[in-house]
């Protein structure tokens, strides 16, 4: 049994990785702190399902899973629209202004998505149920959750050398490092800004979608996740990779555990580790 | 000296005056009351469901497209007392404060008749209290919650409000009828657990079952309680813990995505080959799902709302026949149990306005019709229906276990069990703890 539970531990630490992931690229890069980000996750899950819905069992299994990067793309243009009309005027205002555009943004995008989708629930889990299950040392697992690691795991690893070894990554890292500097040395803020929330709000929507197949897709989808993504980035680090996966490990686990052994405070418990690490560490594990 | 006379005679003639002319009023208002015309304008109705958020697909618009049927129905048939359903849907999303709003702008400002509505307990808490506010009738017709119509200990007074109905049952049938299913058919269990969301709705659904269980089964030992969030999108964890405690039946007031979410992650686990569940509002899932929703769990229909439930008595069977038949040409699904809530309620206003009228011979007061709907009974496709003078539904309730046939895309009840009125709701002025801890 307990090595379900460390599946399932590492299966929500997937998700949150995900979706703090993008959180942490817009933040640390742009130094914005963006509220509407689960609203984007939701975007993404609803773009989806609607997808998966549409194509049912017209095509070949294989492009439904091809069809989830619909989040990715649909999110990123819908991040696109956003940067060029609301964010980009907010780089040089203070964190208060920026809270208030990005909430607005959530109810804002919450609205644009109960007019396109109305107000029922998208069952879309025919790559769920495809993918079946394994026996994994006589317990039965869905295949499902392995892949969402797997693609975790690759998209982990691909961001990470487009930060590390690409000019590109290079110079958004300059960019976060050091805003100023990075300008004085004729980088094109402007372009790289875009490119950063476009990147950032791809990740949330790619997390939506990659949820939607076990969980119908509803109105108010994106509130819970945010909430836990800025648990990981307040543990993790702002900015910070590394950060991400420690956090998204941290709050995977201490969820799955917690739940199993003291059901009654697993939330709470979560915050209190946030709180602790505030405290004692407020720059969060592996931040600046 | 003349002056003083004539001033008293003044005063005089002006008592004189006002005491006639308000004779006169209050003749003229008996003599209206006695005989007031019917209107022939449209009668208003407001109907209120969640048509957005995450209670939408499962209980507000199945509720609002039967309030629509019904209403048209109704109007076919003539209306009531040949004035025509003018019937205003609108949506309980906002919070309680926005429904607060919306219904004091229902009655006062667009001068609602009734309004029929509520799926969310905490609107139905706040709202029911300005029906005596305003002097409008509102029926609530779906939330669940116990605390709704109970005084703060018992014996308490009935009804808490003059104006303020609910034309079912609470949630206390679902889960004492649960109780004592599981007491029949499953005498030998040994551990129980349970997976309710964490709000009012899932701690009051467990409150009622767990204090029924220890006292119909004492030998019960309850392994785990687990309290998700609304709108939990991951329950591994939770089923993990679940498996992990080997409950023999795990009770469950999950619902909506909620109750999708759970059931379809936990079948990709394989839970349901060693565990069952006991889902105190599960009867609108297995239509949801499909084949895909596992047999042999106990469902609880929220009263005797099921498809393939025939009523005793020939005009609520016909009823039965109708209606299914109709919500299914109409909406492509057989009906769930927020449709015969929402049937409920509007008969139950059709019938009381006719009874009132009869007794003061035109168009009733809404205090007229609410002493008509207290104690009235009218048949509907669930059966005969009580309004208790509590200004609660009395009803039946039916638990069964989903089995899959031939006949239908879906799991259906089998082992149906109808457990009387009399058995699951508590007696007027008894608070329903109270009662439960009172079974001997």
């Amino acid at each position: 049994m307990w090595i379900i539970y460390i599946l399932n531990g590492l299966y929500f630490a997937a998700l949150l990785f995900f979706i703090s992931l993008g959180l942490n690229i817009i933040l640390g890069v742009m130094g914005i702190l963006n509220l509407a980000h689960g609203s984007l996750y939701a975007f993404g899950a609803f773009i989806a399902a609607w997808i998966i819905i549409a194509l049912g069992t017209h095509v070949p299994p294989f492009f439904l899973y091809i069809s989830l990067l619909s989040g990715l793309v649909g999110v990123g243009i819908v991040g696109f629209l956003m940067e060029k009309s609301l964010i980009r005027f907010m780089y040089k205002r203070t964190l208060e202004y920026q809270l208030l555009l990005t909430f607005g943004a959530l109810m804002l995008l919450e609205d644009v998505i109960k007019m396109i989708w109305g107000g029922q629930a998208y069952y879309a889990s025919a790559p769920f149920v495809l993918l079946g299950k394994v026996n994994i040392g006589g317990n039965v697992y869905p295949a499902y959750f392995l892949f969402v690691m797997f693609i975790a795991f690759i998209a982990g690893l691909l961001i990470w050398l487009f930060m590390s070894k690409t000019k590109l990554g290079i110079m958004l890292r300059a960019i976060s490092l050091d805003r100023e500097m990075a300008t004085a040395l004729g980088l094109n803020i402007t372009g790289l800004s875009t490119l950063a929330f476009v990147l950032g709000a791809g990740l949330a929507g790619l997390a939506g979608a990659l949820v939607v197949p076990t969980t119908p897709a509803l109105l108010g989808f994106g509130h819970e996740p945010l909430i836990l993504a800025f648990i990981v980035v307040v543990v993790g680090g702002l900015g910070s990779l590394k950060g991400a996966l420690v956090g998204s490990l941290l709050v995977g686990f201490t969820r799955s555990i917690g739940i199993a052994v003291f059901p009654e405070i697993e939330l709470p418990l979560l915050f209190l580790i946030a709180g602790i690490i505030l405290v004692a560490k407020p720059e969060g594990l592996f931040g600046r | 000296m003349s002056k003083e006379i004539t001033r008293r005679k003044l005063l005089k003639y002006m008592g004189a005056t006002a005491l006639s002319a308000g004779a006169l009023g209050i003749s003229t208002k008996s003599f209206s009351q006695s005989k007031k015309a019917i209107p022939t304008t449209p009668i208003k109705v407001a109907a209120v469901s969640f048509l957005t958020g995450a209670a939408a697909a499962p209980f507000g618009i199945p509720g609002d497209n039967t309030f629509k049927m019904c209403a048209d129905k109704i109007n076919a048939d003539g209306g009531i007392l040949g004035r025509k359903i003018e019937l205003h849907s609108k949506d309980e999303a906002g919070g309680v404060d926005a429904q607060v709003k919306l219904a004091r702008k229902l009655l006062l400002e667009d001068k609602m008749d009734v309004i029929l509505g509520y799926i969310s307990s905490a609107d139905c808490l706040a709202v029911l209290p300005l029906a005596d506010e305003l002097g409008g009738l509102i029926i609530a017709y779906d939330c669940g919650t116990h605390e709704l119509m109970e005084g703060a200990k018992s014996p308490y007074d009935v009804p808490k409000f003059k104006l303020g109905f609910r034309s079912k049952a609470h949630l206390g049938i679902d889960n004492v009828a649960l109780a004592l299913y599981i007491k029949k058919y499953y005498p030998n269990i040994k551990k129980i657990a349970g997976i309710n969301q964490d709000y009012a709705w899932g701690r009051d659904s467990w409150l009622i079952f767990e204090t029924a269980m220890k006292k119909l089964m004492p030998q019960i030992e309850v392994v785990k309680t687990l309290w998700p969030p609304l709108g939990n999108t991951d329950f591994t964890a939770h089923i993990s813990a679940l498996m992990g405690s080997e409950p023999d039946i795990v009770h469950s007031s999950l619902w909506g995505g909620d109750a999708v979410t759970f059931s379809k992650q936990a079948l990709g686990m394989g839970f349901f080959k060693k565990i069952r569940m006991a889902y105190s509002r599960g009867e609108p899932y297995p239509q949801e799902l499909g084949k895909d929703y596992p047999e042999g769990q106990i469902v609880c229909c929220a009263g005797t709302h099921y498809f393939l439930f025939t009523p005793k008595d020939k005009a609520s069977a016909d009823l039965q026949k109708w209606f299914v038949a109709e919500y299914h040409k109409r909406y492509g699904k057989y009906p769930t149990y927020p449709c015969y809530h929402a049937f409920q309620a509007i008969y139950a206003y059709k019938h009381a306005v006719e009874k009132a009228a009869k007794a003061v011979g035109g168009w009733p007061t809404p205090d007229e019709i609410s002493k008509a709907l207290s104690g009235l009974t009218f048949p509907t496709p669930s059966g005969l229906l009580t309004i208790r003078e509590d200004h609660n539904g009395y009803e039946d309730c039916l638990v069964g276990i989903t089995k899959m046939t031939a006949k239908y895309p879906f799991p259906i009840l089998d082992k149906m069990e109808i457990f009387p009125a009399a058995q699951v709701n508590p007696p007027v002025g008894t608070k329903t703890v109270d009662w439960i801890n009172s079974w001997k």
